[in-house]
């Protein structure tokens, strides 16, 4: 009777905690999980030869503002790349990326008719440049209304367009016949209560866009594998071409690939307290062999980000292995992701497992909760490259120092040197060459171009790390958490999570946002002396140790003084002032000191002067890693000595 | 003779003249010992009493390494974790075929390194050639004598091979290479294209060095005051002896990347701070003596193979010098 009584209450508990998946076959999600305010129709025919998308949409919106609108406005994503006078294009420049770009590897989308309710607005169209005032930039479309529209009001606009597909550029275009398509029709802002939020394209910056109803049809070559955003609901042949009709409700955005080389593996996530999800693996032939390596990094993201912070709802995911030299690789679209691996992978390194659970970690942090990526990137880049970092730990994927060799080509691993969750695959390196350029309050595409990385990735990654070693995971889960029930399909803002973080942790957590987010100091703590009096007194030693806050940014710490009987004395420092001195009188000498010994404060840029001891293994560490140094300089030398 | 018979003869020779072998081995060892002692006092400075530097000692520390990278300039940028076992080799041999730059207190150490082969490779393939044991004083009588010589074969032969880095290779990999992959989507194929390239560059490589490495051999044997003729001799010689001269430097090639290979599986890796740190030192040494052997036999068989076709074992056109021959030395002995 117990053992029916409990299975019984299991299959209720399982019933109970699966949401209905069923809803997400065909793409359609019931009751609807977003306002749903920007619908698309749109129907596209790429043609191969010309390298061209010809489309035409129609726009269902409806303004959940507050105020009022009498234009629209537009993203043309891919003018970005028309010429080098672009905004993009310029801060690419600017961060020493990219070289000259070949006329034929640029690309255009020209909007040849818009259409309102009867209204032709072909030609009122010009191009604004929010951010910068660059009159060459046209990534910014505005659309004089022919009335006003109102909170609430709603509209239907047809567009169509031509888009010339570039050289693969910022992950989208083509390189051989493998086409990966994204930002690549005329796409509406955000309209809020302060007006339109409609960036113009910047290189360091990604997108923003309101969430709706995506109904894709997509004509390419027959016997072209397709994958996009969406569920595929039918397929139709007509002599040489086919056209695929995807649908997908509650996205914000819509990318798709076609290539006739791409090989389609499928598998299945389940687990006890998730909704299941179809895997759809689109491969490049060369890499079959690491089709398993993608469904499980896939796998490992939807398990421990759906315990983590919410259960995945779409039902499917589609993985897109991008071709070699696409550029495509690592980035996330609405249910359809890019990964990104090498001929070469070796299994004691995370790739294509890093960067297969980083993206298909952004359905979360992106795709369901929707952040601003122009103004606040951090919001899902550092949250994600947090997730991500947590996630690999957790399922012991095995990660190890590589480096790669004659071109990149030849991979070669170092068995002993495992890279750590902290600080590698956190990023603090990349975090301490960028730490002061920005504050991560500036918005996001203000930071200068080269210094994204280090501030949205990785500082973001290190505070919540640091968060999770303070609060401990409990509490920092719940945050999260919260954030993520709160804010999915929705447009949060940074003061949202703040307030949701204060509200669960059970303490201010405003002081230290201050340090992380709203100023560009660094932390640095310190012992800046270990010492011993020469004499005793009662036989007792008094050792002096003296910790200084190098840094400017202020972080509570403790202080652990190790004696030679194996005492240890923690202190607890709030870190405010310059320095601090300890002074102990113990029966033995101190043999070390060190400051924050847990490493709670991973955002620490010098963890070297942390500890003193008087019993230094500099020395040998020194000589081993010199003798090292010293073979690697007489192979270099043996090298050059061929010239002889 | 041929080329394996060559081979053979050239590892008999370099036996039959340890000293010399331990020689270079000293070179080697004594134009990096003060840049390691420098390196050396960077790291402990940098480390200093901190307890990171238990990590370093016991295993890897990669945080501090990074910050120490990050921190330091000229040597202590070359401080990566690739200078561990097989890294060590890879990272060197990548750089050398991609052309990847070195910081240039390397460059320096290097070109340092190899005047001292210039001054040392007229001495060591005299010693090879004669076959028997000259002395100190013969040894370093045709180091003299050959060094300017060398030096006016190594202005050309250098001029050829920064024609060879600077002009072939970096089309060949910057030039050629990315219009060859332009619309390659396949990583497969664009790693042929690549390897193809190395391979276009190693054979204009080689046959440069074969030239080079005969030119000296003719110059030492047949006494040449002419470098151009050297060449031109060397060039005469391999043209009538092609397949021995090719086959032999084939196999010379196959000994090196014998050594490379067993050095690449057999590294030891980070270790401690230990007795494993010097028995990775006493392996990095091994290798290193592997290698300066392999280029020893190279000079060695390819002189074995000369004389063999042209001469005939340990012949010389240029005598043993007398010692002591000064002036000086000639006076004291008259006033006796």
């Amino acid at each position: 009777m117990r053992w029916t009584l409990t299975l019984a209450a299991a299959l209720v508990l399982a019933c109970a905690t699966r949401p209905a998946a069923q809803n997400a076959a065909g793409g359609t999600l019931d009751p609807p999980r977003s306002p749903r305010n920007a619908s698309y129709t749109i129907a596209a025919k790429l043609d191969p030869s010309t390298h061209t998308i010809r489309g035409t949409e129609t726009i269902a919106w409806r303004n959940v503002s507050t105020t009022t609108a009498t234009e629209l406005q537009f993203h043309l994503y891919w003018n970005a790349w028309k010429s080098d006078r672009s905004t993009f294009m310029r801060e690419r420049a600017l961060a020493g990326g990219g070289g000259a770009v070949l006329d034929a590897d640029r690309s255009r989308i020209d909007v040849t008719a818009i259409r309102m309710g009867g209204a032709e607005l072909t030609g009122s169209q010009r191009f604004v440049a929010p951010d910068d005032g660059n009159d060459a930039d046209q990534t910014v479309m505005a659309v004089p209304l022919p009335r006003p529209i109102g909170p609430g009001g709603t509209a239907a606009i047809d567009i169509t367009w031509t888009a010339h597909i570039p050289r693969t550029f910022a992950r989208t275009g083509v390189i051989g016949s493998f086409y990966f398509i994204a930002q690549w029709f005329p796409k509406l802002g955000v309209l809020q209560d302060q007006g339109w939020n409609c960036h113009q394209f910047h290189a360091s910056t990604e997108f923003f866009s309101d969430y709706g109803s995506y109904d894709v049809s997509l004509t390419v070559p027959r016997g072209w594998m397709v994958g996009a955003t969406g569920v595929e609901r039918d397929r139709r042949d007509a002599e040489d071409v086919t056209t695929h009709h995807y649908y997908q409700d509650d996205v914000h955005d819509f990318a798709w690939t076609t290539s006739p080389d791409l090989v389609e593996r499928i598998a299945q996530f389940t687990h006890p307290s998730l909704p299941p999800v179809t895997m759809r693996l689109l491969l490049q032939p060369e890499h079959l062999a690491q089709a398993d390596r993608h469904f499980d990094a896939t796998r490992t993201t939807l398990k421990y980000y759906g315990e983590w912070y919410g259960p995945y709802p779409y039902g499917h995911i589609t993985i897109v292995d991008p071709a070699f030299q696409s550029g495509a690789g690592g980035m996330e679209y609405p249910t359809l992701f890019t990964a990104g691996t090498r001929w070469l992978s070796p299994r004691l390194v995370s790739r294509p497992e890093g960067v297969t659970v980083h993206e298909a970690g952004h359905q979360f942090w992106y795709g369901i909760v929707g952040n601003n990526e122009f103004e606040d990137a951090w919001m899902d880049e550092g949250f994600n490259q947090f997730s991500t970092a947590r996630a690999l730990a957790a399922s012991n994927t095995p990660d190890f120092y590589e480096q790669r060799f004659f071109g990149g080509f030849v991979p070669w691993t170092f068995g002993d040197m495992p890279l750590s969750r902290s600080v590698d695959e956190n990023g603090l390196a990349s975090y301490r060459s960028s730490a002061k350029r920005d504050a991560q309050s500036t918005p996001s595409f203000r930071y200068y171009p080269a210094t994204a990385g280090g501030i949205t990735y990785s500082k973001t990654a290190l505070w919540l790390n640091t968060l999770e070693r303070w609060l401990g995971w409990p509490a920092l889960q719940r945050i999260m958490a919260a954030h993520f029930a709160k804010w999915q399909f929705a447009h949060p803002k940074p003061q949202d999570f703040f307030d949701i973080a204060n509200a669960n942790a059970a303490r201010d957590l405003t002081p230290f946002f201050d340090q992380v987010y709203r100023s560009s100091n660094v932390f640095d703590y310190g012992v800046q002396d270990l010492r011993g009096a020469g004499g005793s007194v009662d036989a007792q030693q008094r050792t002096t140790v003296v910790v200084r806050r190098v840094g400017e940014a202020i972080f509570p710490v403790d202080v652990v003084t190790t004696f030679a009987d194996g005492e240890q004395v923690v202190e607890h420092w709030d870190g405010a002032d310059r320095w601090k001195a300890f002074v102990y009188d113990r029966p033995s000498r101190a043999v070390s000191a060190e400051v924050d010994p847990d490493r709670v404060l991973l955002l620490d840029v010098n963890r070297t002067n942390n500890s003193r001891t008087t019993r230094p293994q500099g020395p040998r560490a020194a000589t081993k890693w010199s003798l090292k140094w010293m073979v690697w300089l007489q192979d270099c030398l043996l090298s050059w000595a061929a010239l002889v | 003779m041929n080329a394996l018979s060559a081979l053979g003869e050239g590892i008999a020779r370099v036996t039959r003249a340890p000293l010399i072998l331990a020689g270079v081995w000293t070179l080697t060892f004594l134009v990096t010992l003060p840049l390691a002692l420098g390196l050396r006092g960077m790291i402990a400075d940098h480390l200093g009493s901190s307890l990171s530097a238990d990590q370093a000692a016991a295993g890897v520390n990669l945080e501090w390494m990074q910050e120490f990278r990050e921190q330091a300039s000229g040597l202590g940028v070359t401080l990566r974790p690739t200078v561990v076992g097989a890294g060590a080799v890879l990272d060197n041999f990548s750089a050398f075929l991609d052309n990847t730059s070195r910081p240039v207190v390397i460059v320096g150490a290097a070109v340092a390194y190899m005047m001292f082969w210039l001054f040392l490779a007229g001495g060591i393939i005299d010693r090879y050639a004669r076959d028997r044991a000259t002395g100190a004083h013969g040894f370093f009588s045709a180091c003299g004598v050959f060094f300017f010589r060398f030096l006016r074969l190594s202005a050309l032969q250098w001029l050829v091979y920064m024609f060879l880095f600077r002009r072939l290779l970096e089309w060949l990999l910057d030039g050629l290479y990315p219009r060859m992959i332009h619309d390659v989507s396949v990583e497969r194929t664009a790693f042929f294209a690549r390897a193809t390239m190395y391979l276009v560059f190693g054979v204009v490589f080689a046959a440069c060095n074969l030239i080079f490495d005969y030119a000296k051999v003719r110059a030492v044997v047949e006494d040449r005051q002419s470098m151009l003729g050297a060449i031109a001799a060397a060039v005469g010689f391999i043209r009538r002896n092609y397949a021995s001269a090719v086959g032999l430097f084939v196999v010379d090639s196959l000994a090196f990347a014998a050594v490379v290979a067993v050095y690449i599986l057999a590294a030891p890796g980070v270790g401690g701070a230990g007795i494993s740190m010097w028995m990775a030192f006493f392996a990095g040494q091994l290798y290193v003596a592997a290698r300066l052997w392999v280029k020893l036999v190279f000079w060695a068989s390819e002189t074995a193979l000369f004389q063999s076709r042209l001469a005939h074992a340990g012949y010389v056109a240029r005598p043993l010098p007398a010692w002591p021959d000064s002036p000086t030395a000639e006076a004291i002995r008259t006033l006796g």
